[in-house]
């Protein structure tokens, strides 16, 4: 049973990372909290499945175009909307709370399409749902691989971040935007890429939960508030944090509802997050430098 | 060399900058002198495209106009700022910090030269690279703001109120650092409350008053000045 739950909680928080990351990612550098991030996801869970549906090409091959259509998409959302937003804002606070209510507006607006073009009907399909064994348990492969897509995700984000100099730009970006300008970074640039590698992490996640989730097209905003969650709880822009509150998350999670109550799950969440934010509300691996 | 002419700003319907001139040569330094609000911040603001200007407003740099450029452009065309409050990469190291002013292209290829020189300028650094730049005492994030600035590759640098925060001896040993920028070739525009020093380190200087250019001279004329003296020297 343990080994059972290990790989459970695994692959559950490896979802909860990957969302994570994604989000942490677009609001650190854009400082925009994108709500309809969770829209994005579903609209690739749901792009996955029409095309798989129609082609029966492996949802893990599509993802290779689903993901850069979704970076292009928002990205485009981003320079759509900040422009005239950045442009009108006096203040920092100011674009942060429009941009705010501009991507709630957008949440509607993309389960909207979904809803027209897709029904509110629960949807599911499954693919590679072959067991794989670890030990004494066992595990579906397309599961397993969201695990190993958070883990990939995570270390090429790391790289980007830490060892590139785009990545330099964006924690710059992420740190003091004022400071960026001031060494020649175009911050608008900057946000637009942040907020393009969000989407498309977003959708990575979508493509690989189609392939064993039932989803609607309302089911967005849960990715949205748990990935909130895993973002608050690991410290704003902490990607590796995200990571690893995501995997712990998931754990907590899968645990609970092996040893103690599968009812128990949420309240569990939320106790953990209520005592994380008591004790370190600057996150777990946040830091209150300025 | 740096000109600045017919640069109004307005704050709403407050005129915060009105109609101000100036120049700056290569390797010269040059201090804006005034009281607090006057509008020193926002002349070197509106310089740097940190805040906007009012149409009509000209600022060019060896013959390329700037005034139009968003601030990352500016920066690129060889005109860099240190702000008041610094705006460091807090949560970034020393060495991150100064590489990241080595951002752009133009200064890519020569990050390790700048580097040397902002070691040569403020020795100090050397030892700290590795610190985290918001742990460090104001006097230090001073030099690693100022080393940033410098990693730009500027032609012209902007202080905005170097001194402020920092203790007597730290504002010392910061306005004896700059006479080496300048002797770079780099022009060096200063916004200051701390007259004295100021002008003991500068060649020139412009008042400020309510917004409007006042007054422009020497620094040795400027500090013997009966109206220097009242107003910013205390008697």
């Amino acid at each position: 049973m343990f080994m059972n739950a290990l790989l459970a909680g695994l692959t559950l928080g490896g979802v909860y990372a990957l969302v994570a990351m994604g989000l942490t990612i677009q609001y650190s550098v854009s400082r925009t909290m994108n709500l309809a991030y969770g829209e994005f996801l579903i609209g690739a869970a749901f792009a996955a499945y029409m095309l798989f549906g129609t082609l029966g090409i492996s949802p893990y091959l599509l993802a290779v175009v689903i993901v850069p259509v979704a970076f292009g998409l928002s990205w485009l959302v981003y320079r759509i909307m900040a422009t005239p937003l950045v442009r009108r804002a006096g203040t920092g606070m100011a674009l942060e709370i429009d941009s705010m209510l501009l991507t709630f507006g957008l949440l509607f607006a993309i389960m909207g399409i979904l809803l027209l073009v897709f029904g509110s009907n629960y949807t599911n399909y499954s693919y590679l749902a072959v067991p794989i064994r670890i030990l004494d348990a066992t595990v579906p492969a397309n599961r397993l691989l969201s695990f190993v897509a958070a883990l990939v995700v995570g270390g090429l984000g790391w790289v980007l971040l830490m060892r590139t100099r785009t990545g330099a730009a964006l924690r710059a970006v992420a740190v003091d935007p004022v400071g960026a300008r001031l060494v020649g970074i175009d911050v608008q640039w900057a946000a637009g890429l942040a907020f393009g590698l969000g989407g498309a992490v977003a959708a990575l996640c979508g493509v690989m939960v189609s392939t064993y989730l039932t989803f609607t097209a309302e089911m967005g905003v849960v990715f949205t508030m748990k990935a909130l969650i895993v973002v608050i709880m690991a410290g704003v822009g902490h990607v590796p944090g995200a990571l690893l509150a995501g995997l712990s998350l998931g754990l907590v999670e899968s645990f609970v509802a092996a040893y103690l109550d599968p009812g128990l799950t949420v309240a569990v969440i939320y106790a953990v997050f209520l005592l994380v934010l008591l004790l370190r509300p600057q996150g777990i691996f946040g830091r209150v430098v300025r | 060399m740096l000109e600045v002419k017919a640069l109004s700003v307005r704050y709403g319907r407050h005129l915060a900058l009105e109609n101000a001139a100036l120049q700056v040569k290569s390797g010269e330094i040059v201090v804006v002198l005034g009281a607090n609000g006057a509008g020193k911040s926002t002349l070197i603001k509106a310089v740097s495209g940190l805040v906007p200007h009012a149409p009509g407003g000209r600022i060019s740099l060896e013959d390329q106009a700037l005034h139009a450029l968003p601030s990352h452009k500016i920066v690129d065309a060889g005109l860099a700022l240190v702000p008041e409050g610094r705006h460091l990469f807090s949560t970034l190291t020393v060495a991150e910090n100064l590489s990241l002013g080595a951002f752009l292209p133009r200064t890519r290829a020569a990050a390790a030269e700048s580097l040397e020189i902002v070691f040569s300028i403020f020795p100090k650094l050397k030892q700290r690279l590795t610190q985290i730049a918001g742990t460090m005492s104001g006097g230090e994030q001073q030099m690693v703001a100022i080393g940033r600035a410098l990693m730009t590759r500027p032609k012209i640098l902007l202080l905005d109120e170097p001194s402020l925060g920092l203790s007597p001896l730290l504002t010392s040993e910061l306005f004896r650092a700059l006479p080496g920028i300048a002797q770079r070739g780099i022009g060096v525009l200063i916004v200051e409350q701390n007259t004295h020093q100021s002008l003991a380190i500068s060649q020139r200087g412009y008042l400020i008053e309510k917004g409007c250019i006042v007054g422009e001279d020497s620094a040795q004329e400027l500090l013997k000045s009966p109206a220097v003296q009242k107003a910013y020297l205390g008697g």
